[in-house]
């Protein structure tokens, strides 16, 4: 079907974004690769010179601070995606098959109102919930469960819930999609030959979701690795992420080229788990025509 | 297709699996009835259970000038970034989905591609390269700013129309003597106009709620929202937040409620 003729003039409509694209986007990225490997700012400063020195400040860390961040930054990311994965899948499985219009519109809204709420305020509802005079330890301390606050927050646990729930929404739309995709009659004839409902599920919906619970996941790892808002205000001394790291080298230590060397860093990362996730969700659309 | 076979007095599996979603949604909208009850509570820290009812928060929030500034240039940022990002972003889709490019599955993943490189990234990038230009922070920054990660948004819902309608009205239209101009505008435009307008929806509430892009690329005293009230929490937790939190998750909602008004909330499943 797609003939090999030549763009048409509708094709010209592209132009605005193509430059938008290149001016704030493509060559914004050049000059903070350029910048990482320089000295300082060689528009400014004629004594600029080419270095490698920030990476090798990453690499050789003498100050101790920045594997750890590298590692406290995928291991956030790595808890967040398995619980955003255990807690979304049954919502998502439950969309899916909802037989009701207005139940699944309902559900529907219920996951997306979350991601129209900015991140800044629901980190803020969190931490209403979780601070020591919080909604969760008041309670607690009301019925004389306990004496003094759960250490809920300022710590990597209330960071991680934190985003879970901000990005457990990703999750549950990536899955949805390939969960409905699901033929249900394969289901329900393992379940005639006699396979109970949990072992009709385990053995043929969760295979078959595969690619979804995939592609849902390195979403959702993508995303909390870069996230910076919540880290800082959930984190409180206890975690220094990548992207906290970035922010202060330009915020307090004003150091752009170094930052810039941080941001090659976490951009190399995050490249490799979108370029995964293209091909997931390439194969997905191929399994898709043939069936 | 008659009598359900599945229907069964009582059945414990399926009521745990309604009960185990029950409580995740609950986990999901929770927080943000909280927010409405700290909103709403007179104390002056946080505090719960809630005391009483009052708007004094709210009032706080729209009697200070920092909050109102904020809310003002984020407002502002928000529309013209809704504008343009509408006319790019349609303008985009059309030359993806009717232009016959050469490699448009690439192009298309190049302009979605904001939406996967790390936010902060793309603020910090932007941030270097005002700095090496000597441009110095300006409002227009800002504006180009969010409207690169707005953009993708507009592409995605207006594609999404795209592809769903059918090619054959504008074929008919054609064969019936309308000139490709005609066909454009009293065709097409009228058929993508739900997806656009529901795109740049998104767009404002992307371009409102921005934090990560808008972090490094503002000035002191001309701070967006977002950016004002995580200087604030960092300091102070009182009902203001709380106060601010409903006014932006009020506009967030009575957004969803337009979407789904215009053009049902499946565009947006397709991510």
């Amino acid at each position: 079907m797609t003939s090999a003729a030549r763009p048409s003039p509708i094709a010209w409509l592209i132009a605005p974004a193509g430059l938008l694209f290149v001016l704030f986007f493509v060559l914004p990225f050049a000059v903070m690769t350029a910048m990482s490997f320089y000295s300082g700012n060689p528009v400014t400063n004629p004594n600029a010179f080419l270095t490698t020195r920030h990476y090798e400040r990453f690499i050789f860390d003498t100050a101790g601070i920045f594997h750890e961040a590298l590692w406290s930054t995928l291991r956030i990311g790595l808890i967040t995606t398995v619980v955003s994965l255990l807690i979304g899948y049954p919502l998502a499985h439950w969309m899916a098959r909802m037989q009701s219009r207005l139940g699944h519109a309902l559900v529907l809204m219920a996951v997306i109102a979350p991601m129209l709420t900015g991140i800044v305020v629901r980190t803020f509802a969190w931490m209403t919930i979780l601070q020591d005079k919080g909604v969760i330890n008041t309670t607690l301390m009301q019925w004389g469960l306990i004496e003094k606050p759960l250490p809920l927050m300022y710590n990597e646990f209330g960071t991680i819930v934190a985003l879970v729930h901000i990005y457990v929404p990703f999750m549950v739309l990536t899955l949805t999609g390939v969960i409905g995709r699901i033929d249900e009659r394969l289901e329900q004839a393992a379940r005639s030959l006699g396979a109970g409902r949990l072992r009709a599920f385990v053995e043929v919906t969760l295979p078959l979701s595969l690619p979804g619970i995939l592609a849902g996941s390195l979403l959702v790892f993508a995303l909390s690795i870069s996230a910076y808002v919540t880290p800082s205000l959930m984190g409180g001394t206890d975690v220094l992420t990548l992207p906290m790291l970035i922010a202060q080298q330009v915020g307090t230590s004003f150091n752009p080229n170094f930052a810039g060397a941080l941001g090659v860093i976490l951009l190399l990362v995050s490249l490799a788990i979108v370029v995964a996730y293209n091909r997931i969700l390439a194969r997905l659309a191929g399994g898709q025509g043939m069936a | 297709m008659s009598a359900a076979p599945n229907r069964r007095p009582f059945d414990a599996g399926r009521a745990a699996y309604l009960a185990l979603n029950a409580l995740l949604l609950a986990f999901l909208l929770l927080p943000i009835a909280i927010v409405l009850v700290f909103a709403l509570n007179p104390t002056p820290y946080i505090s719960f259970p809630p005391v009483g009812v009052s708007l004094r928060w709210f009032e706080k929030f729209f009697g200070s000038a920092e909050f109102m500034n904020a809310l003002w240039l984020s407002l502002w940022v928000a529309t013209v970034v809704l504008v343009l990002s509408i006319v790019i972003g349609a303008a985009c889709a059309l030359a993806l989905a009717r232009g016959n490019l050469p490699g448009r599955a690439v192009l298309t993943a190049f302009f979605m591609s904001p939406l996967m490189v790390p936010a902060i990234l793309t603020g910090l990038a932007l941030f270097q390269a005002y700095l090496l230009s000597g441009i110095g922070r300006p409002v227009w920054g800002l504006i180009a700013a969010h409207t690169l990660v707005a953009v993708p948004y507009v592409i995605r819902t207006t594609l999404a129309v795209l592809h769903n309608f059918d090619r054959r009205i504008e074929e008919a239209a054609a064969v019936l003597g309308a000139s490709p101009t005609r066909v454009f505008f009293e065709v097409t435009l009228p058929l993508i106009r739900p997806g656009v307008f529901a795109g740049g929806v998104f767009a404002f509430i992307v371009s409102f709620d921005q934090f990560p892009v808008s972090l490094f690329l503002v000035v002191p005293k001309g701070e967006t929202l977002p950016v004002v009230l995580f200087n604030y929490m960092k300091f102070d937790l009182d009902g203001a937040i709380a106060a601010a939190s409903m006014v932006s998750i009020l506009l967030a909602l009575s957004v969803v409620l337009v979407l789904e008004r215009l053009i049902g909330l499946k565009a947006y499943v397709k991510l």
